[in-house]
């Protein structure tokens, strides 16, 4: 850091704090350089606490702790002291609270600062850029102290107080749990701030090392060992917990995580092979047209425009080749743009969950172990409680709890899915040795409690509420824990237990049996714009998971019913209006309003139609986020390629819907898409499905319009819903008018 | 003096000069001879397709029509920005009915006669 300006904070405050930091103790050259605690380090713990406790959270400033991060609080005293706790003196009582103190003072130091809250002051700006940059120095500092563990010894504090049962714990011991829990969570949420420069490795902070520190330091074992018995010994621990087990997970890929060495050092190794060829390709896509020419060789083309003998002029020797890079240098050389809207990021980095995280091989290996236990202990009991603490809306559960809960739900179930999936794997590598007899089929009681009727209605509601409010990134968690849930439905589905069968049949019908529920996917999808590729490619998956497994369903049931709440008749609003003069006398206007709008909801069942419901994926607006979906495809996976390609086979050629599609910009994109330039890589797997979807998309196109020569204009446009019938078929709907 | 000086008053007062219009992409533009007219004749005219096998170089024949057309309809805007601009054109109300027209026009013509006996 550079030197302490004296002009930042009141030099009051930061003689005062100083001189509580240098009282506190030191390192003496007669002492071998070992750390010598001051005669009243205790009562300095406790005053500089209250300095934090009464300057800066009472009047709203970060003085104290800007003075304490000048100070090298952390490094200089607070981890020497605790560093200085061995481990034979547990018992001592001094010590003890010295050590107590000292953790008291290291989790408001390492306390997330909120940047985009409304009460930031100048103060705050001034100080908060230099904060954040101490707290990565805190962060590194805690994970690799030289001399000692200082993860372990925090858990070594709280020990005494997790030791007893929870009903002879003390408002004091819970207070000290929850203490160490939290600060597990600051250090591994702090993070290097993304606008600042930072100094030193990125490396020592990074998630890898948290993981492994925390792994060491029996971090991991203690989250567990709390997680695992939520509910008997622990109660009100479980948001934090979660917050905890959030900000190790988040970013973080499931597939790549269950990958064993070799395969994930093949699977590093095809990455790199293709993403070298893949740069090969572009090379090549370019030195196709790259000047043969030095830069001032001035060719210069005329472009003739018409039999008007109008010409245009293109320079640049590249053109001469082919005619259409002249048309596509035209185009380019154009200077103006169309105003865009700015896309505003305002969201904290902290709930950001779809950036993703690569870890070290042995991080990789810890944290698998560490969730493939979680799964087999603890998944359950802790899910299960903090469903209900939602539920009951509990105080300590915040806002952002909820959008965790439904990330972590969705993070689990995958890896479930995915262990699930290994597991067979081998089991089968395995059958071809051994006898058949032992294999066996374990049933999904490990996640059960996030796949009952409560959850489902938990869910649903969280989804429609942020809906509503337009809370992207909420509706985006909800979003992946639905796919999971009915990826993982569908798992069970198969399974060799009939048992399993049963509850997935069930669960199913109990999903697809609510139409708010098919409204609300099909709402969801129509409704994207600009909410960021993360969230496109939420939606997207959803609806493709969804649409699949509905499909299958509903071939399977051909009788499936389903609860739609639609408007009643006229008749019964008739009926209804005659009803309020009788009791217009007991009741105001605005509650007869109520029972009128609530007697023409009336929900009934009705028999499920599959083609009626994937026409309504149909619409254009649908077509629009699949197409700003298919756009980024020089950056899509394969399964993602695989998702585009199906929907729009589906808009094309099972709904006869192809018309959709005849829009010049779609046209455009898959072209590209196909012919470059910086088309798809033609080596690639879902290529030749695309090739052939395009192609025949093209050939409709051609036929239609050498049929119906009126649609040279209507491919301008997204197509009026009542011509769309006849720009298909070439005739009108013959409406049967049997009302 | 000193309050003329504070209101202002004798100081010449400066015309900026207007800028010229910037040219826009509306309705009206679309509607001119050189819009939509012109697109329907020049389809009719320059659609000759190769057909079956030849589908990629037809669509790049398909969009190199498009291309040009829009470059002298409104030369400002590359093609993708143009066609983003008409496309959102066409959800006006009379943009709609147009299109209806241009659309009844090509139907056959019995349609057309049972319409009017209706």
């Amino acid at each position: 850091f550079e030197e302490p300006s004296q002009n930042t904070v009141d030099p009051e405050v930061r003689a005062y704090v100083y001189s509580l930091v240098s009282a506190l103790g030191g390192t003496g050259a007669d002492e071998d350089g070992r750390y010598v605690l001051g005669d009243d380090a205790l009562a300095c713990l406790k005053d500089l606490k209250k300095w934090l406790k009464l300057h800066d959270e009472k009047a709203n400033r970060l003085d104290v702790a800007r003075c304490l991060a000048e100070a090298n609080l952390v490094k200089g005293d607070l981890l020497e002291i605790l560093a200085a706790w061995p481990e034979t003196a547990t018992e001592d009582k001094i010590k003890s609270k010295i050590a107590l103190a000292c953790l008291e003072l290291l989790v408001p130091l390492t306390w997330p600062i909120e940047k985009n809250d409304t009460q930031m002051t100048v103060n705050h700006h001034r100080h908060v850029p230099y904060l954040q940059l101490a707290q990565t120095s805190y962060k590194r500092a805690i994970l690799e102290h030289e001399a000692a563990k200082v993860l372990r010894t925090a858990v070594r504090i709280g020990l005494p107080s997790i030791a007893l049962p929870m009903g002879e714990r003390g408002s004091r011991d819970e207070g000290i749990i929850k203490l160490l829990l939290y600060f597990f969570r600051n250090i591994a949420m702090i993070s290097p701030p993304q606008n600042l420069p930072n100094e030193g490795k990125e490396g020592e902070v990074s998630r890898s090392a948290t993981i492994e520190a925390f792994h060491r330091q029996d971090v991991l074992a203690l989250l567990l060992t709390i997680s695992s018995n939520m509910g008997e010994d622990f109660n009100t621990q479980d948001t934090v917990v979660m917050e905890v087990l959030f900000h190790l997970l988040k970013g973080v890929d499931v597939e790549k995580l269950f990958m064993d060495k070799e395969q994930l050092k093949s699977k590093n190794g095809d990455e790199l092979k293709s993403l070298l060829a893949q740069e090969a390709g572009m090379h090549r896509s370019y030195a196709k047209n790259a000047p043969t020419r030095h830069n001032r060789f001035g060719t210069m083309i005329w472009v003739k425009r018409d039999d008007a003998g109008r010409v245009s002029t293109v320079s640049g020797q590249d053109v001469l080749k082919d005619g259409q890079h002249t048309l596509s240098k035209m185009d380019q050389t154009k200077k103006w743009n169309k105003p865009r809207q700015r896309v505003k990021n305002e969201e904290p980095a902290q709930d950001r969950f779809d950036m993703p995280v690569a870890l070290t091989e042995s991080a990789n290996t810890h944290l698998r172990a560490f969730v493939e236990e979680f799964l087999d202990s603890s998944f359950n009991p802790l899910f299960n409680h903090i469903r209900r603490a939602i539920e009951r809306e509990a105080e300590r559960v915040l806002d952002a709890h909820q959008l965790q809960f439904f990330y972590l739900v969705s993070w689990f179930l995958e890896a479930e899915r995915v262990r699930r999936g290994k597991k067979k794997e081998a089991e089968k590598r395995k059958r071809d040795k051994k006898l058949e007899a032992t294999f066996e089929a374990d049933s999904f009681a490990l996640i059960a409690t996030v796949l009952n009727q409560e959850s489902f209605i938990l869910l649903n509601r969280f989804m429609q509420d942020r809906l509503d409010l337009k809370s992207w990134r909420e509706v985006q968690a909800g979003m992946r824990c639905f796919t999971q849930i009915l990826l993982i439905v569908q798992d069970m589905g198969q399974s060799l237990l009939e048992e399993d069968q049963e509850i997935a049949e069930n669960i199913q019908n109990r999903i697809f049996y609510e139409e708010t529920t098919h409204d609300r996917i099909i709402a969801i999808l129509r409704g994207y714009k600009d909410q960021g590729f993360g969230y496109l490619n939420s939606c997207t998956e959803l609806s493709h998971v969804f649409l699949r497994i509905l499909e299958r369903y509903s071939r399977e049931n051909v009788d499936l019913q389903v609860r739609s709440r639609r408007k009643a008749r006229r008749s019964k609003k008739a009926a209804a209006k005659q009803r309020e003069p009788t009791n217009e006398d007991d009741q105001d206007g605005t509650s007869e309003m109520e029972d009128v709008a609530e007697a023409e909801r009336v929900s009934r069942e009705r028999k499920f139609d599959f083609t009626r419901f994937s026409t309504k994926f149909m619409t254009q607006a649908c077509i629009d986020t699949f197409v700003s979906f298919a756009k980024y495809y020089t950056d899509l996976d394969t399964e993602q390629l695989k998702r585009a390609h199906r929907f729009f086979y589906r808009v094309a050629f099972k709904q006869d819907l192809s018309v959709m599609l005849f829009r010049l910009d779609i046209i455009a994109l898959f072209n590209q898409m196909i012919k470059g330039p910086e088309g798809l890589d033609s080596a690639g797997p879902m290529f030749r499905d695309w090739d052939e979807l395009v192609r025949q998309l093209v050939k409709k196109m051609i036929k239609k319009l050498e049929q119906r020569p009126e649609l040279a204009v209507e491919l301008l446009f997204s197509k009026i819903n009542s011509t769309i019938h006849y720009l298909e078929y070439g005739y009108e709907k013959q409406t049967t008018s049997s009302k | 003096k000193e309050n003329g000086a504070g209101l202002g008053i004798d100081e010449e007062i400066k015309v900026a000069k207007k800028r010229a219009p910037v040219p826009k992409l509306d309705e009206k533009r679309l509607l001119s001879p050189a819009g939509i007219s012109k697109l329907r004749r020049v389809a009719k005219e320059r659609f000759k397709f190769k057909g079956k096998g030849h589908e990629y170089s037809d669509v790049a024949r398909l969009l190199n029509v498009y291309q040009l057309w829009l470059d002298d309809l409104y030369p400002r805007a590359k093609f993708g920005d143009g066609l983003a601009i008409i496309e959102k054109l066409g959800h006006t109300k009379r943009m709609q009915t147009m299109r209806r027209e241009w659309i009844n026009e090509g139907k056959p013509r019995e349609s057309w006669e049972s319409l009017d006996s209706l």
